[in-house]
């Protein structure tokens, strides 16, 4: 995969009135890669993707989108053109088909692209086309905004918070459609406040909070980097289980009657497993967990992100 | 262009899916055409009274030859003859009754006959404006024609002959009155809650961020939003004016002032709505700012009663409110032919129209600051 950077941003800031959604935030973005824009409601993802494509001036700083200056009129127009937007909480004409709603957007850009058929195939609605907009599902809705954001083959897609509110199977579709995008080479620039979400799909991430970047990095290297450890749940171990691991293992402790243990190195788990054993430890299962994305942010902020709220 | 008209193809799709939409801008108003026209027409109808005035008057009788003229006239059995007395100022007479059918018998007319130069005054709305003068006329011409044969026994040399004059009649029905108020009304409600429903609720489902994402300018999309209302309001204007043509036998001079008061109405009420949409941004809140605005204008802006029947302080309220010229101008261009008048409110609408559509367009927030 080349490396070549199709977003360079470079100390942005955005001030609302008195807010300062986004302040001065740096990072690139390279051609092909699923990048993930992370972080609770309020954290300034829209903002920044909406600088990006041309919604919002910023207040200082310098972004370029597919070496196009966000900032100046010609360079604006370019981008426009060459990029896909879904904006959050996107929805599109009720008394409109799935085929005239995409037909639609494809008009604004001078019909250029691929043809509307394609596009309904690609997130499978060809059963759908004729229906109209406002008697689909949530999932399928999602799917013809996702077509529409393609109208215009972008070399960039955009998709702002593309699953919140969609049932876990919708949410699903939508990342098997995002992956495929991907396999197509396309570039993706994703914002969700679904730690899962991100380490599923992207090849880097980036975590925002209060307009400021706290991580970039790939999900493993974010993970291995902040993450914690590997650890052992000892499920229902209780006091007991507690008093048999505490010597080898001093910084065990319990969390709501399980014991949760550490691993640092490989013949922790192994001795752990044997400690157990050899005392005949009463106990519910062993589960080992690995660390995930979300106690990176954890682990970075103290905090937890529950339904993209701060907790 | 093509960005243009899908943003009018789109929108007109959208309009016919809508049932409310479809009712208020096209059903209600014919709806309400047909009520009022039922409620207000039975009443009875001025224009079969015929009105004569017998001005050959000697020694206070009707001279012989007149009476018998004005007998024939009563043989016929067609006419609601009314008869006017001689001292009566014609002119007058004619303005305070609301006249719109006279026949005027002049002095000298039993001597005039004799010499066989005799002539009668038949003083009729034209008969584009009310059909009934035409056959009228018929039925006076007829008369005379018996009359003739029964004075000199042949015809011709004629005895008597008949003048045609024109009058401008200020008693219309109440429908002629009402169905270019009506259209009025109609224009003014469907750019006003099209332009706040379209813009508010285009905007809450992301539809309008989404297209300043695309190469589409504010500029092509406002043209868009007013060729689409322009569509729309021609559509509602025709469907009122065939049903009242059919149903109401209402008379319409189509002329260009109608077109350019329609097309000026077309916009000054998006722009309008435009304004509303640009400070109210829900669309509950939108819809009912619409309405406040609407409802009021309605009523007094002369839509369904002359202005001349209300209290000065809401007449001088009128006088600001863009649809009771827009309204004025349409019932001076279709129904009462009058050209000065229809000039000077369109060229009010117009100037108002432009000046809206200006500020509403300017006003319209497209990209974010
Ligand atoms: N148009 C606006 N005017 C004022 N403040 C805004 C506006 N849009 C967003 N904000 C504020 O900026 C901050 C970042 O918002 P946003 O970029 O929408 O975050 P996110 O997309 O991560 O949820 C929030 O505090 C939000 O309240
Ligand atoms: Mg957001």
């Amino acid at each position: 995969m080349s490396n070549q950077a199709v977003i360079q941003v470079d100390s942005i800031v955005k001030k609302y009135k008195d807010v300062t959604a986004v302040n001065g935030v740096s990072f690139t973005v390279n051609r092909g890669e699923v990048f993930s824009f992370v972080g609770p409601n309020g954290a300034g993802k829209t903002t920044t993707v909406e600088i990006l494509v041309c919604l919002r001036d910023l207040t200082a700083g310098k972004a370029k989108v597919l070496g196009f200056d966000v900032s100046s009129r010609k360079g604006k127009q370019q981008i426009r053109k060459r990029v896909g937007v879904l904006p959050q909480d996107f929805n599109t004409f009720d008394l409109l088909t799935v085929k005239e709603n995409i037909n639609y957007y494809k008009r604004m850009y001078g019909n250029v692209g691929r043809d509307t058929d394609d596009l309904i195939k690609l997130v499978n609605l060809e059963h759908k086309s004729k229906t109209l907009y406002k008697n689909l599902s949530g999932g399928l809705k999602k799917r013809v905004a996702i077509a529409i954001t393609l109208a215009n083959d972008p070399e960039i897609i955009f998709l702002d918070e593309p699953t919140t509110g969609l049932d876990p199977k919708a949410r699903r579709d939508v990342w098997k459609l995002i992956e495929g995008l991907r396999d197509q080479g396309k570039t993706i620039f994703l914002t969700t406040h679904y730690m899962d979400e991100a380490q599923v799909l992207s090849d880097r991430v980036v975590i925002i909070s209060y307009g400021k970047i706290i991580a970039d990095g790939t999900p493993s290297e974010l993970i291995l980097k902040h993450g914690g450890k590997t650890t052992l749940i000892v499920e229902d171990g209780k006091k007991e289980a507690y008093e048999v691991l505490k010597t080898k293992f001093p910084k065990a402790r319990i969390e709501n009657g399980d014991v949760l243990v550490p691993i640092n190195n490989k013949s922790d788990l192994p001795n752990a497993v044997m400690a157990l054993n050899g005392n005949k430890t009463k106990f519910g299962e062993l589960i080992v967990r690995r660390p995930n994305l979300e106690d990176v942010f954890l682990n970075l902020t103290g905090k937890k992100i529950v339904d993209g709220e701060l907790n | 262009m093509k960005r243009i008209a899908a943003i009018v193809n789109g929108a007109l799709r959208t309009w016919f899916r809508s049932k409310t939409t479809l009712f208020w801008t096209l059903a209600f108003p014919i709806l309400l055409m047909l009520l009022f026209g039922a409620i207000f027409n039975v009443s009875d109808d001025p224009r079969f009274d015929f009105y004569v005035q017998n001005q050959d008057v000697i020694d206070g009788q009707p001279s012989m030859l007149s009476n018998t003229f004005v007998s024939m006239l009563n043989e016929t059995g067609v006419l609601n003859i009314k008869m006017v007395d001689a001292t009566e100022n014609t002119g007058t007479y004619i303005e305070e009754k609301g006249v719109e059918m006279m026949l005027i018998i002049p002095e000298g007319f039993h001597q005039s006959s004799l010499a066989q130069n005799a002539s009668v005054t038949l003083k009729t709305v034209p008969i584009e404006v009310d059909t009934t003068a035409a056959t009228v006329r018929g039925v006076v011409e007829q008369v005379i024609e018996y009359f003739n044969i029964a004075a000199t026994g042949q015809n011709p040399p004629q005895v008597v002959t008949m003048q045609l004059e024109d009058l401008v009649s200020n008693n219309y029905r109440f429908i002629d009155y009402f169905v270019p108020g009506l259209i009025g009304m109609t224009l003014m409600t469907t750019g006003i809650f099209g332009a706040v429903g379209w813009n508010t609720r285009n905007k809450e489902l992301g539809i309008l961020k989404k297209l300043a994402t695309t190469p589409l300018s504010k500029f092509e999309y406002i043209i868009g939003v007013i060729l689409f209302e322009l569509v729309m309001c021609t559509i509602s204007t025709v469907a009122i004016l065939i049903v009242g043509v059919l149903v109401f036998n209402v008379t319409i001079l189509p002329n260009i002032y109608s077109i350019i008061l329609i097309v000026a109405g077309a916009i000054t009420f998006p722009g309008m709505g435009m304004v509303i949409a640009r400070f109210v941004k829900e669309t509950d809140s939108a819809d009912a700012a619409a309405n406040a605005i609407t409802f009021p204008m309605m009523f007094l802006s002369g839509t369904f009663f002359p202005l001349e029947t209300m209290p000065e302080l809401l007449r001088q309220i009128a006088r600001v409110l863009p649809l009771t010229y827009l309204s004025d101008g349409l019932r001076d261009s279709m129904v009462y032919d009058n050209a000065s008048s229809a000039l000077y409110n369109t060229a009010i609408v117009l100037v108002v129209g432009i000046i809206f559509i200006v500020i509403g367009s300017l006003i319209t927030s497209w990209r974010e600051e």
